[in-house]
């Protein structure tokens, strides 16, 4: 079914590709050693521990941060890219005058400053009565990510034509199986790209967080930002390469999930996942 | 079916993490503390939640200014915060803190004398002290073997490229207001213009601007001199023994970090109970011990070890912190101060 | 017809006009207030946040962040352009573990990442250790505080907002019309020119409006890697709300920085769009 006309690889490419993915990496591999390195300030090599592990566990505060971080960054993954995505189909159907306008307010969020927005957002809450709180983070950050998702999923539509969605209703498709076995499965990669970018913009806003947290929803970034003044300690590095595992090691469960379902429907999945 | 199963593992995934927040919520009094990272012994604030059967919620800000600008904007509920000298006054000119009780902290009676009282908040109606330091010239005897006495000793075009200064504009231009002879807080006009052109002088040395992490510059020698802090100093210097810090001899900046409480907190009793219990000399030998600062109460000395004590850049002399002076709210000049700062920094 | 997409539209239409509008008209009215010594707002109106703009020494800062963006965008662009096409040329297996890879990275926090960066590029860092082993320089070079290192801390943290936008275009793009351009004889180069790449302009466009956005709005990494030698205009705007307490001119300049930011989107949409009109004339 597919060309094989793109598969003619450039060795150039191929080089090209390999660097890149070294640039990306070097400094990941950077962190990883250093989070054995037995110097508080982690400047130079000073020897081999696992000590930063251990303290890490007892470290209240990160472990705290950590996991408000994942809840925040997840719940507002999945209800921006949803939001994002039905912004992005009902966008390209519609023909009005407000177009524009409507346009304009999904690109805000992306080019707000990020201090407008959390001073902004503080204030509104407040006049609100809003308690500060994981649901304010929340809110905050599904604010930003339904414009990125938006984008994305638009950019994947702005090629496509619409014979498909027309043949599928002519032949008696229902609005919902339309939508379901024509436009979602097109648009897939474009869904999945935009929750990426939600995921990775959510788990590492700081100033936004920060003013919209309470007193109970310090995020890691908060945290990791506060600790510049003392030195960044190690225990943030072996931190990080725990969450590169266990998000490597989530990765390959859903995909063996996945697999497995599509053995049994004998189907190859279209998805990045 | 199998998007369905993928859903399903990422919403199993985000129920248990639910249920995971939802636990250690206990119905126990919680004291929100709201203050710099890693300011206090874990310890000893295990002892203050065992004691008095209590939660303390400990979040972090990184700054003063953020602080300011989220109590402003109707920031959270926190007991107890811990803004710099200049912040505690702003504070009260914007009626941002809450009167202490001093009854309720009878452990007041063991601060120094020289802390009681500040030009920022004087009868210490609204903070107390937690710690304090001194703007001074750390340098590395390995590359700078003159022992700088001056300021003007940042200027030498020796240091090339290697001079490091703190990325904060009252700091700087009161620096080298200070090395004119005239008070870091100056709100004449004249006087400031010539300082920052003295800056731009400067500038050239200057291998980065930097507040929060300047000690790691220090301790790798990629600069040889910088404008320190006196804690950062000591830091420091207990990574590589070849920093030294001075106090210059025509003076610097004093600052101090203070416990305050935000107007309306919900736990004041309880913010007042930690102030005290911090200050009993005991505990309080052990927590600055631990964190490394300078410690105010000086009925601790006798709990705290020999190397502490006897650490310069920790406990500075009466005669260095005698010629160093607060900085004070400048007013509306504080804009001419932040232009100057855009200007020299982006060299316009 | 539209009455039901004005449906779908609603839930995001409204959450974006309560959490966004809302507050940003208040950023508006503030932004012609003016201020007390304390910082506090004072109801009077007045422009001259405004006027306070066009001066020499803001107006340059801000052509300074410009500039630093547009090249920040292009090398993003040169770099990310391949290995995106890289990536859709791969097996179905590869392509996702290679999306994944990509992006796992920046899953690690920000500042630690760029800290990684300081490890590596310091005056004892890898890259001088590794140069000196090697014997290509005696002594070891300034690298870390300098306009390079700023620029290499730029483009790497933007380089998955330009990865992912060219890939999802790329991975959809008609490969029939390469091979048809391939047999009929069109070398590879003009077949890419002529062929993929006006197909994937979308994909180009979204990329580059998103690092293009997100690099004027960001200055950690010049404080970081540029040893906050220089300043950017989200510099000043965050000094305005934090030291200079002077909420009002913060606003203002928030204000034009949007404008700015939204003119520049249109552009980039208007031209993507002429071309993908131009591109469904052609084939009608």
């Amino acid at each position: 079914m597919k060309s094989n006309t793109l598969n003619r690889k450039n060795p150039l490419l191929s080089i090209h590709s390999f660097l890149m993915m070294a640039f990306i990496y070097i400094p990941v591999i950077v962190i990883i050693v250093y989070s054995f390195n037995d110097s508080r300030l982690s400047m130079s090599w000073e020897g081999f521990t696992f000590d930063w592990y251990l303290s890490l566990l007892d470290n209240r505060n990160v472990m705290e941060a950590l996991k408000n971080s994942l809840i925040i960054a997840l719940t507002s993954t999945i209800v921006s890219t949803v939001l994002g995505t039905m912004a992005a189909i009902a966008m390209r159907k519609l023909m009005s005058k407000s177009k524009g306008a409507i346009a304009g307010l999904l690109y805000m969020p992306i080019v707000v400053p990020d201090i407008i927005m959390g001073l902004s957002l503080l204030v509104l809450f407040s006049q609100l009565g809003l308690d500060l709180g994981k649901t304010t983070v929340i809110i905050a950050h599904i604010t930003f990510s339904i414009s990125y998702v938006y984008v994305i999923v638009s950019s994947r539509m702005a090629n496509m034509g619409n014979q498909l969605e027309e043949a599928a209703s002519d032949l008696g498709a229902t609005q919902w199986e339309t939508f379901r076995y024509v436009v979602l499965p097109s648009i897939w990669p474009g869904v999945i790209a935009g929750a990426l970018i939600a995921f990775t913009l959510s788990i590492d806003d700081f100033l936004i967080s920060f003013f919209v947290a309470g007193p109970n929803s310090s995020t890691l970034p908060i945290y990791i930002y506060s600790s510049v003044k003392r030195g960044i300690s190690p225990e943030i590095n072996a931190l990080c390469t725990i969450m590169i595992l266990v998000s490597v090691a989530l990765i390959i469960l859903a995909q063996w999930l996945l697999n497995r379902g599509n053995r049994e429907e004998k189907k190859t999945s279209m998805l990045p996942f | 079916m199998n998007k369905k199963k993928w859903f399903a593992v990422v919403l199993t995934g985000l129920f248990a993490l639910t249920l995971l927040a939802g636990c250690g919520n206990s119905g126990k009094e919680t004291l929100n503390l709201y203050s710099w990272v890693d300011n206090f012994d874990e310890d000893m604030i295990k002892k203050f939640e065992e004691e008095n059967n209590v939660k303390v919620n400990y979040t972090n800000f990184a700054n003063n200014e953020e602080l300011l600008a989220k109590l402003k904007a109707g920031g959270a509920d926190y007991d107890l915060i811990q803004p710099s000298d200049y912040m505690v006054a702003s504070m009260i000119k914007q009626d941002l803190l809450e009167p202490l009780d001093l009854n309720n902290i009878p452990n007041f009676q063991y601060v120094t004398d020289r802390f009681k009282n500040p030009e920022y908040d004087p009868d210490n109606k609204y903070s107390i002290i937690y710690t304090s330091g001194v703007t001074g010239i750390a340098y590395n005897k390995k590359y700078v073997t003159e022992e700088p006495k001056h300021w003007e000793d940042l200027w030498n075009a020796k240091y090339k490229g290697k001079v490091l200064l703190l990325d904060d504009n009252r700091e700087v231009i009161g620096m080298s207001l200070k090395k004119a002879g005239k008070s870091n807080s100056s709100t004449n006009d004249e006087e400031i213009s010539a300082a920052v052109d003295d800056l731009r002088n400067l500038v050239p040395n200057v291998l980065a601007f930097d507040t929060d992490s300047i000690k790691q510059k220090m301790i790798a020698e990629e600069g040889w001199i910088a404008m320190m802090w006196s804690g950062d100093a000591a830091f420091t210097q207990a990574e590589n023994p070849d920093i030294e810090f001075v106090v210059p001899e025509e003076g610097s900046t004093i600052w101090s970090d203070n416990y305050a409480i935000p107007k309306g907190a919900k736990n004041k009793a309880l913010a007042e109970k930690f102030i005290n219990f911090m200050l009993d000399p005991q505990n309080s030998a052990k927590n600055y011990e631990s964190i490394g600062y300078s410690n105010p109460v000086t009925e601790a000395k006798q709990y705290q070890s020999e190397e502490y004590n006897n650490n310069h850049m920790i406990n500075l002399t009466d005669d260095e912190l005698g010629r160093t002076e607060w900085l004070l709210d400048v007013g509306d000049k504080i804009q001419m101060y932040d232009r100057f700062w855009s200007e020299l920094k982006s060299g316009r | 017809m539209n009455k039901r997409w004005f449906g779908i539209l609603s839930p995001v239409v409204l959450w974006l006009c309560f959490f966004m509008m809302v507050p940003m008209i208040a950023v508006v009215g503030v932004s012609f207030l003016s201020r007390d010594t304390v910082g506090n707002l004072v109801w009077t109106f007045n422009i001259s946040n405004y006027t306070r703009f066009f001066d020499p020494l803001y107006l340059g800062i801000y052509w300074d962040t410009i500039w630093l963006s547009v090249l920040t965008t292009l090398l993003c662009l040169l770099l990310s352009y391949p290995l995106a096409y890289y990536i859709t040329t791969a097996g179905p297996r590869t392509q996702k573990w290679m999306l994944i890879g990509v992006t796992v990275p920046f899953w690690i926090n920000f500042l630690i990442r760029t800290y990684a960066w300081v490890l590596i590029l310091r005056t004892q860092g890898l890259v001088n250790m590794g140069l000196e082993q090697l014997g290509m320089i005696s002594e070891p070079m300034q690298l870390l505080y300098t306009k390079g290192a700023v620029l290499l801390g730029m483009v790497y943290t933007f380089i998955p907002y330009m990865v992912l936008p060219i890939y999802v275009s790329l991975e959809q793009m008609d490969k029939r019309q390469l091979e048809a351009a391939s047999d009929l004889g069109a070398s590879r180069w003009s077949a890419f020119w002529r062929v993929t790449l006006p197909q994937t302009k979308s994909g180009i466009m979204t990329g580059g409006v998103l690092v293009f956005v997100t690099t004027t709005g960001m200055f950690v990494i010049t404080d970081i890697l540029g040893g906050a030698k220089s300043q950017m205009l989200s510099n000043i705007i965050q000094n305005q709300f934090l030291s200079a307490r002077d909420w009002p001119f913060g606003a203002a300049l928030s204000v034009i920085f949007m404008i700015s930011s939204l003119i520049i989107i249109w552009l980039f949409n208007r031209a993507l769009r002429s071309k993908y009109e131009s591109a469904k004339e052609a084939r009608a």
